[in-house]
């Protein structure tokens, strides 16, 4: 008896060991009497517009992009805030897991008055688990949330929740994917843009087959992408949009679908004629990002944002070089709309137990100011750029920094630019307002993420046959209820 | 009383470790309890709701996805990474050259230092249809068409439990070698004073004199198999995902990626459970207690 007890209390020490990432940092007594039980905090102190003096507030903010590169850069970046509002600030930016960062210091009671999220679905969960302030009254009574030019009406219904309160305050303007394609290999090889799915396919097989860096070798792919992440561009030939959407009130994974099938089809074909990067199933963004950098692949599928950093990123690796990435519109389906993705926004929370609620409320105003936008983007005074009159200049800080501390772009008509955008940026970020819509995620997604992607990569990859991939996604999710029909 | 006082230092010794367990161990067990019976909220009110939890976990088919991936890949593994390193400290147990004996080892224990973030870069690259070493052997060697190992979903449980043996074959086999170099030279003698081959001392003393050593590897991998989680996380993909998900795999997207605190504590107490059943078993089977 004795020795199964030792035993019994062994292997107690070390369950130990497995809960201790979802139980001793989850929970916390003191948690449980913040006072955000219940959902979306309401009440004349959480809403009211901001008028409180900024000396002697504080502000504590754990966000995953808005400061520094390094924590010694970000702390400088927490003083400048100091400086330009008179909040005491500082900043908390984790160098990787940083939704597992947010998750831990929000089930132990940790306490920040903003936290940084990216995610819609998590936010839909986090104003169920009670975490976020209603902040309605505040941005309609806000001179500078509220006016329109500095954020679009309109883009406030993403930060609604589904009692259509605003739970949240934009940090940047979200731009969306798209395929970005070698314009200069395009150039070279006598093509046109691509608007059909027939001509993508000539196009992607030249880049394959007919040498377009130049070097003699038949080492080159169409097309790469990371995962099924994005192809939205193609799925939209067949009118099929990513994620839930639903239709006469029932849910509906339109990937799952008949209408799939074709583009399934077309990506097998793809695969099969060595077209497509065959290692587009294990590749993560980076490694995507590297293959078009380095002339292995024509297209990739990729932000907005991002035709600007290859195209600066070549030009200041070679000011000669001829690398021109292009941004191309998603195919028009039979009946000629175009599907586009949009990203999720990135924005602010301010949890409900935040202790400085108004401090919060007053940096949501600044950052979306010129001097807000200013730090966000180009950085600190003196320490990423100079300004003499009205005259931005860089130093190489700045430069190496790209002008992104948190906010490449910004919602605020009022404020310009001052360098600019990069080349390639605002065509693709013209066809992003155009065409893109924001994907829906329910509840259950992520079970039901793991069904389509399982499912779509075996039929784009070749491994199964499309239509016989289509027909097990949809009996799965119907299966596990998922979907409604 | 008197033997308190007599042994006071030795309990004030103790203090520390008791209340480094106190704290880190049993506190978080006691509130990983706690949590599975309750609806747990971030914030606010976090009611009790009895077994509610439990019972979603057994209800719901990705657990038990994830408990036959984690048996089939966990055993995979125990068999796996008992048998290889066995073999290979015999036969380095042979080995008569010391320095090519030390080299061997030195090279075998190398990949037990890389973490997975490390291991799985590297096997992913190795591994890969176009440029990947082992798929250039195929192709240009053997003539056979490129095997998209990482996206099969036919290899990948075997990838996973290849790579774990790999991984871990070095620092088993210092286990082993240290248990072989610990036998008494005085057996060898006597068998071979009555004939015995190198064959027959391996199978008649070798091995036997081993036992112990290998009932405390055999248990400490036992008490490992349901904790797989860093070689999961790293190498699945979406393809692969149905086939290598395992138990700790599930409770991180519960709780991490779905914030459903609750069901994940719950399915943390199911692996608990599971380990002290398999546990109990493995001891009793290898009559650990007489070691």
């Amino acid at each position: 008896m004795k020795k199964v007890m030792l035993t019994v209390s062994t292997v107690a020490a070390l369950g130990t060991l497995l809960l201790s990432g979802c139980g001793s940092e989850s929970g916390s007594s003191n948690a449980a009497n913040t006072p955000g039980a219940g959902n979306a905090q309401t009440g004349n102190s959480a809403n009211a517009p901001s008028n409180a003096p900024a000396a002697d507030m504080k502000l504590r903010i754990l966000d995953g992009n808005v400061g520094g590169k390094t924590p010694e850069e970000t702390t400088k970046f927490a003083a400048e805030i100091t400086r330009l509002t008179g909040i005491d600030t500082s900043i908390e930016k984790p160098a990787s897991d940083y939704d597992q960062k947010v998750l831990t210091a929000l089930g132990s009671g940790e306490k920040y008055d903003l936290i940084e999220l990216s995610d819609l679905g998590k936010l839909a969960t986090f104003v169920d688990q009670g975490v976020v302030t209603d902040l309605t009254d505040f941005v309609t009574g806000s001179k500078v949330l509220s006016d329109p030019t500095v954020v679009p009406t309109s883009e406030w219904e993403q930060l609604k929740d589904k009692d259509g309160r605003i739970v949240g305050v934009f940090n940047k303007f979200q731009g969306g994917t798209m395929p970005i394609v070698r314009k200069d290999w395009l150039d070279k090889l006598g093509l046109q843009d691509p608007k059909t799915l027939d001509e993508y396919y000539n196009v992607l097989k030249a880049f394959k087959e007919k040498d377009p860096d130049g070097n003699g070798k038949n080492d080159t792919y169409g097309l790469s992408t990371a995962d099924i992440y994005d192809i939205q561009a193609f799925m939209s030939a067949a009118g099929v949009k990513a994620h839930y959407v639903m239709k006469d009130g029932k849910r509906t994974i339109p990937y799952a679908t008949e209408a799939a099938i074709p583009i399934y089809e077309w990506f097998a074909k793809l695969v099969k004629e060595g077209i497509m990067d065959p290692n587009f199933v294990t590749n993560d963004s980076g490694k995507m990002r590297n293959l078009f950098l380095t002339d292995r692949v024509g297209m990739v599928t990729y932000w907005d944002a991002w035709v600007g950093m290859f195209n600066n990123t070549r030009k200041q690796e070679d000011p000669n070089t001829t690398f021109n990435a292009k941004a191309l519109s998603s195919i028009p389906g039979a009946d000629g709309t175009v599907l586009m993705r949009r990203g999720d926004p990135d924005f602010w929370i301010i949890p409900a137990n935040a202790e400085h609620p108004e401090a919060a409320k007053k940096f949501l105003e600044f950052w979306h100011t010129e001097p807000g936008i200013m730090l966000g983007s180009l950085g600190i005074e003196n320490e990423d750029y100079t300004k003499e009159g009205d005259a931005y200049k860089l130093t190489p800080t700045g430069i190496e920094h790209n002008m992104d501390h948190g906010v490449p772009f910004w919602y605020n008509q009022n404020v310009e630019y001052p360098f600019g955008k990069l080349p390639g940026v605002q065509e693709a970020q013209d066809l992003v307002n155009k065409n893109a819509t924001l994907e829906l995620s329910l509840p259950g997604w992520p079970d039901a993420e793991k069904i389509v992607k399982n499912y779509a990569l075996k039929a784009m990859s070749g491994q199964m046959d499309a239509a016989e991939a289509v027909k097990k996604m949809h009996d799965e999710l119907l299966g596990k209820k998922l979907i409604d029909e | 009383m008197r033997l308190l006082k007599k042994y006071s230092a030795l309990y004030v010794m103790m203090v520390p470790v008791i209340a480094y367990f106190l704290v880190f161990a049993y506190y978080p067990l006691v509130k990983g309890l706690q949590t599975s019976f309750q609806d747990y909220k971030l914030m606010g009110d976090r009611p009790y709701v009895g077994f509610a939890n439990y019972s979603a976990v057994l209800h719901d088919s990705l657990f038990w996805d994830a408990v036959v991936n984690t048996l089939v890949i966990g055993g995979g593994i125990l068999c796996f990474s008992f048998v290889a390193p066995l073999a290979i400290a015999l036969s380095l147990n042979e080995v008569l050259r010391t320095w090519f004996k030390k080299a061997a080892q030195m090279i075998l224990y190398v990949p037990h230092l890389l973490s997975w973030v490390v291991v799985g870069g590297i096997w992913i690259f190795m591994l890969s249809p176009d440029s990947g070493i082992i798929n250039m052997i195929l192709v240009h060697v053997f003539h056979m068409k490129p095997i998209n190992f990482m996206a099969d979903s036919g290899w990948a449980r075997w990838i996973l439990i290849l790579l774990a043996t790999w991984k871990e074959m070095g620092y088993t086999c210092i286990l082993f070698l240290a248990g072989i170099v610990s036998i008494n030279p005085s057996l060898y003698e006597a068998a071979r004073m009555d004939g015995a081959s190198r064959w027959k001392q391996l199978i008649y003393v070798t091995i036997p004199q081993l036992s112990n050593t290998m009932k405390v590897v055999f248990l400490l991998n036992t008490l490992g198999i349901l904790r797989i989680f860093d070689e999961v996380f790293i190498l699945r993909n979406p393809t692969i995902a149905a086939k290598v998900d395992v138990l700790m795999m599930y409770t991180f997207q519960k709780g991490i990626l779905e914030i459903q605190l609750g069901p994940a504590a719950a399915a943390s107490f199911f692996v608990l459970l599971l380990t002290l059943a398999l546990t109990l078993v493995v001891r009793r089977i290898t009559r650990f207690d007489e070691v």
